[in-house]
């Protein structure tokens, strides 16, 4: 595989006669300008214009704004209660979120890695949630979760007769929830090809060895695919961080783009940060939570990717060079 | 995070891979067949109820969607004896300029998805093809951006597309897809990595220059990956709200943004049958390219679970 991956690569520098080159930077460059300058101009330049803002008092309007220095930083550190809150409730969410997600990704993997009768078609099921737009998946759980015509206080009544208003506080916190474990199947078919990849030999032997099959599942599948499931753990984190359209559309009166009607219990971090700019116009206070966001995820990922170490099994393949 | 990527990448485009190097690896085929174990009658229990409870969300969307308001009103016991009707479809496409903003979602997903395939074939040519200084770092920083948080960065790149006036333009749409998508660009890089050498060095002694290469040798090829990425960069943009709910205004947003803010009473409370018939159709599309292309996102989400 890699052999033809590094075959250009070989042939660098070897000029077959004078005056040719294979390879030229400047070509190179010409062919990749357009996602370096995408990247500078679209990402990097959003990110260090939102630094700029965060030490100002900009509100996004007027021309009279001026420096103030880390101030938005500091009030945000030791004088909003809210935004703290926040911040641990996102936090808890994520922790909740993420390992459950993996797990049943795992789960649902391992059922239909299984030689089954339409096996394709269960794949497809459980893979199909994390295809639905946003926009559909929360007015699907609106239905279901609706507190007088949804279908989980029908089930509930018959063995109570309190009827849950789901889509509020606290409830909306474990609403939220399992509508995002709704999704895992995009974590399913990633875990799902690294099961496939697993050699059947390992697994043979052990079963030779009196091995249940929880005991290969645990002590030879799960550390085998490790690599895989960190990075879900990785992607996951990251993006369940930063939750911000499901809270916005689980809301049970959902005009556009509105952030005020979130119920506390699922505000949150990015909704918060929402509601500043675009309710309290507090541009430069916002970006100063983006900030403070942007570095607690690059902190965390290289937290994460040192503790990977200890615990994700990397593989080393024969017969690759690389 | 970058050493999986060697590791596992192979396997993972496998799928994508010109048959000239399908030899080299395990084959998929029979390994995937006699690599599940035999499923008992328990696991076909526990498969079959959770494919029921996966389903239920969207049974339940069609169950509200030919469900009169009344019978929804009597929730569940309504909605099991139910007598369908069509109405809901009826007055989810006429309370909202529904064909309008159809085609807004058509262009949009349309210029967003060619564009990007476009860049991104490019660029991932001159990953997989091309060599120059800095190029490792570089691709490194490639991956690495498909960890960037990208809700987070859009709320500054709205402030800033504000001041440049292109807020309620499609021209953010231009620009982003002019910039290629890291992810497409990894699978086009992919992709043409595999592709033999002695194919390029034909083309270089018949006097090519690379853009010729690219046109004329690469891209043919890569017939499959350009249809994978369309389909994907399409799904997305069909399926994406928060930008356009940002930098749109009502009357040119996407069907996105009007499927989850347009069907409320004058009081400004949902309409729960008449979402339900819009969300359904708003989906549609979607479910339709999944199941015709099935194989297409469950391989693209493989390559996107190991790019680390």
């Amino acid at each position: 595989m890699s052999t033809v991956t590094e075959a250009p690569a070989a042939t660098t520098g070897t000029s077959r006669g004078r005056g040719w080159r294979r390879y030229r930077s400047s070509t190179f460059y010409l062919f990749a300008s357009p996602w370096i300058i995408g990247f500078v101009a679209l990402t990097l330049m959003p990110i260090v214009y939102a630094l700029g803002v965060s030490f100002t008092n900009y509100d996004g309007k007027s021309s009279f704004w001026r420096w103030v220095g880390f101030r938005n930083y500091v009030e945000l550190i030791t004088s909003d209660p809210s935004a703290m809150q926040s911040i641990v409730r996102t936090v808890l969410f994520t922790i909740i979120v993420v390992p459950l997600s993996v797990a049943l990704g795992l789960v649902l993997a391992i059922m239909v890695n299984h030689r089954l009768r339409a096996r394709g078609a269960f794949r497809a099921i459980f893979f199909l949630p994390s295809v639905v737009p946003v926009v559909a998946t929360a007015i699907m759980f609106r239905l279901i979760f609706n507190r007088d015509a949804g279908l989980l206080n029908y089930l509930l009544s018959f063995f109570s007769d309190s009827k849950i208003t789901w889509l509020a506080d606290p409830y909306a916190f474990y609403v939220l929830i399992i509508m995002m474990l709704w999704g895992c199947g995009a974590g399913m078919v990633i875990i799902l090809a690294a099961l496939q990849d697993v050699p059947v030999e390992l697994e043979e032997a052990a079963k030779i060895d009196g091995a249940s099959s929880w005991r290969i599942t645990r002590s030879i599948v799960i550390p085998l695919i490790s690599p895989v499931l960190y990075f879900q753990v990785i992607t996951g984190v990251i993006g369940t961080l930063q939750i911000l359209v499901q809270p916005m559309l689980l809301a049970e009166t959902s005009s556009i783009a509105s952030s005020a009607n979130v119920p506390q219990s699922t505000s949150l971090f990015m909704v918060e940060v929402y509601n500043e700019y675009f309710y309290n116009s507090r541009f430069g206070y916002g970006s100063a939570m983006l900030w403070v966001f942007f570095l607690f995820i690059l902190t965390l990922t290289l937290v994460l990717q040192r503790l990977s170490k200890r615990f994700v099994f990397y593989q080393v393949e024969s017969g690759n060079e690389e | 995070m970058t050493t999986t990527v060697k590791d596992q990448a192979p396997a993972a485009i496998a799928a994508q891979k010109p048959k000239t190097t399908a030899r080299k690896r395990r084959r998929k085929a029979p390994a995937e067949a006699d690599h599940g174990r035999p499923a008992s009658f328990r696991l076909y229990l526990a498969v079959i109820i959770s494919a029921t409870v996966f389903l239920i969300p969207i049974v339940w969307l069609v169950l509200a969607s030919i469900a009169t308001p009344a019978q929804f009103s009597q929730g569940a016991e309504g909605l099991l004896n139910i007598s369908p009707t069509l109405s809901n479809f009826y007055e989810a496409v006429t309370r909202i300029d529904y064909g309008k903003f159809t085609l807004n979602s058509l262009l949009l997903a349309t210029i967003m998805s060619t564009l990007t395939t476009a860049t991104s074939a490019i660029v991932g040519f001159a990953f997989a093809r091309l060599r120059g200084k800095g190029q490792k770092p570089l691709f490194t920083l490639l991956l690495a951006t498909m960890m960037i948080p990208h809700i987070a960065t859009l709320i500054p790149t709205y402030i800033l597309f504000a001041r440049m006036g292109l807020v309620g333009t499609y021209w953010p749409w231009v620009l982003w897809g002019l910039a290629g998508t890291p992810y497409l660009i990894f699978l086009f890089k992919q992709f043409f990595s595999a592709i033999p050498l002695e194919l390029e060095d034909a083309a270089i002694i018949d006097g090519c220059g690379w853009w010729r290469i690219f046109v004329r040798v690469f891209l043919p090829l890569a017939r499959p990956v350009i249809l994978t990425s369309f389909i994907l960069s399409f799904v997305w943009a069909w399926a994406d709200y928060l930008a356009p709910a940002l930098l749109l205004n009502y009357d040119n947003t996407t069907l996105s943004v009007a499927t989850a803010s347009g069907y409320l009473d004058p009081r400004g409370n949902g309409l729960p049958t008449i979402q339900a018939a819009g969300a359904l159709l708003y989906i549609l599309p979607v479910v339709a390219i999944f199941l015709v292309a099935q194989k297409r996102f469950m391989g693209s989400a493989v390559s996107s679970g190991v790019k680390g």
